[in-house]
């Protein structure tokens, strides 16, 4: 019954979602506000009805209401409560749900949360938000309901993929739902300032929040994602330049284009054209990609039948949301032609370009690798890969150049830099470079990847902290107080420019972490029995029991392994052999010991009944530095969503 | 490649400190490892045949190690595999044809983007030749216009 | 924004829809295969019934339909009847083989299978799946057809069953069989 309440709510929603697009139009020919406030309640509305929608579907989850079709596919009547609540968004049907539900949630925050500072966007917010709910709650509502009925119920349900019972699996579609749904509040105000011809930087300052959020839920999103692969997957790798995380990794990347080019708008009021299309862009990419994963149209080989309706009428709607935005750019853009004057080559509006450019071919690069294998098929007839090697030679290349540009570009001026400027602010930061690498080749470093990139970040992160030390040292000195106190004191100066430069640095941890993990990482598998050992790097790695263990809702063959360094006992690790009971599926269970901010990671792939062991044993140095900095990006952008309000907006 | 085959990398079995029997991996785990991770896994989604689960990867790598050990160069397994499997077997399109298009595509792209950004920043930095204010540029419809009237007046 | 980036930014737009549109059609299972026209690997197996030892070679000078196949492929219990089916047709005709390769299974499931669905040909079994590699397969169910100078001439992918089954027995099959010896050695 309650499901039935779930799912006649998500049809009212639907219907209101039309009634929000005509409340729309009719108070933008009308201006009469009465036409707006319906559209608020519409949206407010639909926000309730899909909370109860979920709720009811998290109920079904919960009573194991196995004559729910979803439930019954999803869920088994022995999964934990903590992945039962996961599972709700653990199938196509239910993520569809869970996305269009965030979109509403986000989009009825935006409208009341900018109602009486920004009366004349509300018809246009409304109207595009709308839009894109009716999209997805017809796809849900006819096309893929998580509200059907199994008649007669299975006794039990088959169960959740046992590779997303985890807890990164549960927070990470969430987050990266909440990443692409933000884009959406600043495309709408994009589309708003397009249609009604008012672009000012208004649209951009108000929505600068929203946008900085959505790239923080993203990232998140992305690095939960990475997070996940590498404990659940138990290859010791974190990101596999899959399609599906392709997919989220491209609206990131022009997302961050975006964000750093609105700069030069909200300073300079130029580039307007420029940052419509790329948050136009960055949204096409989201919605482009929600059509790649959810269309199953890249996940090919072994899924035998997908149906191609589905797919079709999503590339249907994605192609009218995209077409309308870049048509509606195209046919205004002239109209808002900004005098672009620039003072000199070499100034920060100058640089945030070639940011862009660097940012938009990586994006590029991504989107060829992740397609070409469809375009090959579909107008070729042949099957190729693109795997890590292609993105290695080609993409990482690009993303250098990038950090690079990261680390010279906060310390060229606006407008114009003169030549003995730059030459004070980076000489010490490119002897800072040039030493780094001189200290890698002395300790034996060789590759050429890793020295490139050693230079890139000695250079970038000298800059940074030459900039933190010069104004700390400054406010310290003139308004005579500690060190420490003089770099609060300059961080509250400018709060905006220094948590974005805590971003930068957590980019650098998280790049020092990546090449480290990649280029040094240490492998070593082996077959062996109880009582035998192997060396991995110094580390000497015992076997000293295997046994059976039972969980909640699996078995596994547990090995017990003692990793020694020198005769000291430094660790006890036991890696797990599991076979989920409900669904019969196997995983590997990594066991993992961290050490000098790197990992041992253990799995043991392989028992036979005779009692010999496959173990793989990986050493990744300094993979804490990824997720370290993740989070020091994460406090970076958190630190500029909450800094204090000023002069900013009024 | 060659070289490899010569050294003598037999598994070691010896006495370790406690008296336990050391294990280690002998050079052609070492290959197979090398190659496998060169050849893409046919049933999953872009996972190398190294670090896959699926039986057919499992059996895939055996016939690797049975091929090493039957003394077959690397570069032998690989074709061996491409011709059976097709280009798909390989996890990075081969440099050749049509696929040049996505290796130097991207650089290319930045190439002429950087170029053109170039030449767009040197015009924008070059202001035009009027004084003061420099005023907005004529829309395309407007310039038209003033094209139009001037061939008129000639 | 000028003429021509109109035009690339809607030309772009319109070559992905049309990519994704026929991508959308495209079967995923598909997978050209480098095989056709190459000889047949030879292979050598035990009977999955008698363990009595098979090889491929001892069929030479006739065509032969190959079928690989597990007991823990759900696919392949659809098309199972066509198999049984394709076979009474042509069991009579002199130059016909049936050959199943029974991949990554174990023995006593698939001696169950056989006896549960029906069995009128043979079926090798494919011990370590060296033979499924030399074929390329990818997953079960997967059929090849060899002609007579023991050339691979067919390949598909995924169950015989329907229009596929129709164009196998009619358009692949029928006119290999019928041409006699049409290429003369």
């Amino acid at each position: 019954m309650i499901i039935e309440i779930g799912h006649f709510a998500v049809i009212v929603a639907l219907v209101l979602s039309v009634l929000g697009i005509v409340a729309s139009v009719m108070g933008l020919r009308t201006r009469d506000g009465d036409w707006i406030r319906m559209g608020r309640i519409a949206i407010t509305l639909i926000f309730g009805l899909l909370a109860l929608g979920m709720a009811s579907l998290v109920y079904a989850f919960l009573t194991r209401d196995f004559s729910v079709y979803y439930v019954a596919t999803t869920s088994n009547s022995t999964l934990p409560l903590f992945y039962t609540i996961a599972a709700v968004w653990g199938g196509h049907e239910g993520s569809l749900l869970l996305w269009v539900f965030l979109l509403s949630a986000f989009s009825t925050l935006a409208v009341w949360l900018h109602w009486r500072t920004q009366p004349a966007i509300m018809p246009y917010l409304i109207g595009v938000e709308c839009l894109i709910m009716l999209g997805f709650l017809c796809l849900i509502v006819f096309l893929s309901s998580p509200f059907e009925r199994l008649i007669p119920a299975p006794p039990d349900g088959k169960d959740l993929n046992p590779l997303l019972q985890d807890p990164a699996m549960v927070m990470h579609p969430p987050m990266l739902y909440m990443g692409y749904v933000g884009f959406s509040i600043p495309f709408s105000f994009a589309m708003a300032a397009l249609l009604s011809g008012r672009l000012g930087e208004e649209w951009i300052k108000v929505t600068q929040r929203w946008t900085v959020f959505a790239w923080l839920c993203l990232t998140t999103g992305i690095l939960l994602g990475g997070y996940w692969a590498y404990y659940e997957l138990g290859w010791g790798g974190y990101w596999g330049w899959d399609p599906v995380e392709n997919a989220s990794f491209m609206p990131w990347l022009v997302g961050t284009a975006f964000l750093h080019s609105v700069m030069v708008q909200e300073k300079r009021k130029m580039f307007k054209v420029w940052n419509l299309f790329l948050i136009i862009l960055t949204f096409s990419l989201s919605l482009i990609g929600t059509f790649l994963v959810r269309s199953g149209i890249l996940t090919s080989v072994h899924t035998f039948a997908t149906d191609p309706g589905r797919g079709l009428y999503i590339l249907l709607f994605v192609a009218t949301v995209i077409g309308i935005a870049f048509g509606a750019l195209m046919l205004r853009a002239n109209q808002l032609k900004s005098p672009i004057v620039l003072d000199s080559m070499i100034s920060r509006e100058a640089i945030f370009l070639f940011n862009n450019l660097f940012f938009l071919v990586a994006a590029a690069t991504v989107f060829l690798g992740t397609l070409y294998p469809l375009m090959i098929e579909t107008w070729y007839g042949a099957k190729v890969t693109v795997g890590p090697p292609y993105y290695n030679a080609v993409f990482m290349p690009i993303a250098l150049g990038l950090i690079f540009l990261m680390g010279v570009g906060p310390y060229i001026p606006w407008r114009k830099a003169s030549m003995a400027s730059l030459k004070k602010s980076f000489l010490v930061p490119g002897l800072a470079g040039i030493v780094t690498v001189l200290v890698l080749v002395i300790l034996g470093i060789r590759s050429i990847y890793a020295l490139t990139g050693a230079f890139v970040v000695g250079f970038s992160a000298a800059a940074i902290f030459l900039d933190f030390g010069k104004v700390s040292a400054l406010y310290a000195r003139r308004e005579h107080l500690t060190y420490l106190k003089g770099f609060l004191k300059a961080f509250a100066s400018n709060p905006r420019r220094y948590s974005g430069l805590v971003t930068h640095l957590g980019v650098l941890v998280l790049v020092i972490g990546i090449i480290a993990s990649t280029i040094y990482q240490t492998e070593k598998v082996v077959s062996l029995r109880v009582g035998d050992e192997f060396y991995l790097d110094k580390y000497r790695v015992k076997l000293v029991d295997i046994h059976e263990v039972e969980g909640h809702n699996w078995v596994a063959k547990e090995g017990v392994f003692h990793v020694f360094l020198g005769n000291e006992r430094i660790a006890e690790l036991r890696p797990q052999k599991r076979v989920y009971t409900a669904s019969q599926t196997p995983t590997t269970e990594s066991a993992i010991y961290a050490i000098n901010m790197g990992h041992i990671f253990l799995t043991m792939p392989e028992v036979s009944p005779d009692g010999v062991a496959v173990a793989r044993g990986v050493i990744n140095p300094l993979i804490l530095w990824v997720w370290g900095g993740g989070g020091i990006m994460g406090l970076g952008v958190l630190l500029n969503i909450f800094r204090p309000r000023k002069h900013e907006e009024g | 490649m060659r070289i490899l085959m010569f050294i003598v990398f037999v598994s070691l079995v010896a006495a370790g400190p406690t008296g336990a029997t050391v294990v280690d991996e002998t050079a052609i785990d070492v290959q197979t490892r090398e190659i496998a991770k060169t050849l893409r896994c046919t049933v999953c989604q872009t996972e190398n045949l190294w670090e896959s689960g699926a039986p057919l990867a499992h059996q895939m790598r055996e016939v690797i190690r049975e091929r090493l050990r039957q003394g077959q160069t690397p570069e032998e397994i690989r074709a061996y595999f491409l011709s059976r499997y097709g280009e798909y077997i390989l996890m990075e399109p081969p440099k050749r044809g049509i696929n040049w298009f996505i290796w130097i595509g991207p650089f290319l792209l930045l190439s002429l983007g950087g170029y053109l950004l170039y030449r767009e920043l040197r015009r924008w930095v070059t202001p035009p030749p009027s004084e003061e204010g420099h005023p907005p540029p004529l829309d395309e419809a407007s310039q038209k216009r003033i094209e139009q009237e001037l061939r008129s007046r000639v | 924004m000028s003429r021509s980036t109109q035009v690339i930014i809607t030309g772009i737009l319109l070559a992905l829809l049309v990519l994704f549109y026929q991508g959308l059609w495209g079967d995923p299972k598909h997978i050209p295969t480098v095989l056709i026209g190459t000889s047949a690997p030879e292979f050598q197996g035990p009977d999955v019934e008698s363990g009595e030892l098979i090889s491929l070679s001892q069929f030479h000078g006739k065509v032969i339909v190959l079928n690989f196949w597990a007991s823990w492929c759900q696919e392949c219990k659809t098309e199972h009847e066509n198999l049984l089916r394709l076979h009474a047709r042509f069991r009579n005709h002199p130059d016909f083989v049936m050959l199943g390769v029974n991949y990554q299974d174990e023995p006593e499931a698939a001696r169950t299978y056989l006896r549960l669905y029906g069995s009128s040909f043979r079926h090798v079994r494919d011990i370590k799946g060296t033979v499924a590699i030399d074929y390329g397969v990818y997953g079960v169910p997967e059929t090849f057809v060899i002609d007579r100078e023991g050339i691979i001439r067919y390949k598909w992918v995924g169950p015989l069953v329907g229009e596929i089954f129709t164009h196998f027995t009619q358009q692949v099959l029928l006119p290999l069989l019928n041409s006699r010896q049409s290429t003369p050695t």
